[in-house]
């Protein structure tokens, strides 16, 4: 742990003291968002929670948490909120199996301060730092599908998911109760 | 290199890395947030229209979408600043856990402890003191976002 703040704290102090640009080598697809900027960099994969509070389980928490990526180049913690899948899904299955790993990672950026966007991260691309296979960041419907045997069927997962259901059926669409529902569906699905 | 020297040195990166690691330990500050459980990625990455059309009634459905499939949720406080929520209530399932799934777009008041770093703020919620449920009715403006929410079958 000494060597890789050793090594992040020396490349800081090598590093312009502007903010970088990432983007060099980058392969990532657009998504053509409005303040999407590629970006491609080494980091190591970081439980955010611990990094922030000290509460550290093993593994990073073993998939339950949300997880960072801890920039090798400026020692930022970018904080990824979406894998490459269209799909309302995110990042964080991705990561879990570099817990604690340098990583190199490939994606966009999206870089928005006027609404407090800055150094979040869509991942659309991972591989162990120093190798050269990289794996596209879509297991998320993978896993979903795994852990929902009884929710398989025709369609997108999010409209199966049990939970998701359950909240429906409990608060409806709009999240105001069945009864603000009926009117406002019968009226949008005219 | 002499052996004073190479001791001077090692002293000098140890005190960069202790200083590293002061600052990789985030200070922490109490706070008392009243926002909206939002979804972050529709939000930040303006995907599916502008911020306004992206919270409260109009985005429910696709706020479960986002929160179950593991995208971080947010607190939108009223001043418009957004804080990642990392654990609510005792539980820290923040990557698509119950707590946080059954407050999507509603009102909360939390109470809890902010940490700040790269320009993200972040909150551990310790207690949510006050839930007001969905009273940000933007399905009156905007209708459901997106379109397809709400499917043809939920009319039969």
């Amino acid at each position: 742990m000494l060597m890789k703040h050793l090594i992040a704290i020396l490349a800081l102090l090598a590093a312009p003291a502007a903010a970088q640009d990432f983007s060099e080598g980058s392969e990532a697809k657009t998504w053509n968002l409005y303040a999407e900027v590629p970006a491609r960099f080494v980091a190591t994969v970081v439980d955010p929670l611990c990094e922030l509070t000290g509460d550290c389980p093993e593994n990073c928490g073993g998939g339950k948490r949300q997880l960072a990526l801890l920039r090798m180049a400026d020692d930022v913690m970018v904080l990824p909120l979406k894998n490459n899948q269209p799909a309302f899904t995110g990042a964080a299955n991705e990561l879990l199996a570099f817990c604690a790993q340098d990583v190199e990672v490939d994606g966009l950026m999206i870089d928005d301060p006027d609404i407090g966007a800055m150094n979040v991260y869509l991942v659309q691309k991972i591989r162990a730092a120093g190798t050269g296979e990289w794996t596209t960041a879509s297991k998320w419907t993978t896993d979903w599908a795994a852990a929902n045997p009884k929710a398989a069927g025709k369609g997108p997962w999010f409209r199966r998911d049990p939970r998701i259901l359950a909240e429906i059926a409990r608060e409806g669409y709009l999240g105001l109760g069945v009864e603000v529902d009926k009117p406002f569906i019968e009226e949008w699905l005219e | 290199m002499p052996t004073k020297r190479r001791a001077t040195l090692a002293a000098g990166l140890i005190t960069i890395a202790a200083a590293s690691s002061l600052h990789a330990a985030a200070q922490g500050e109490r706070v008392t947030i009243k926002g909206e459980v939002i979804d972050t990625w529709c939000y930040f990455s303006g995907v599916m229209g502008s911020a306004d059309a992206v919270v409260g009634s109009a985005h429910h459905t696709c706020a479960l979408w986002c929160s179950a499939g593991g995208i971080p949720v947010g607190l939108l406080a009223e001043d418009g600043t957004v804080y990642m929520v990392l654990k609510i209530d005792g539980d820290d399932t923040s990557n698509g856990g119950d707590t946080q799934l059954q407050i999507a777009s509603h009102t909360i008041t939390a109470d809890g402890m902010l940490y700040q770093r790269d320009g993200i703020n972040y909150i551990v919620v310790s207690q949510v003191v006050a839930d007001d449920d969905i009273i940000n009715a933007t399905h009156d403006d905007y209708g459901v976002i997106p379109g397809f929410a709400i499917p043809k079958s939920a009319k039969e």
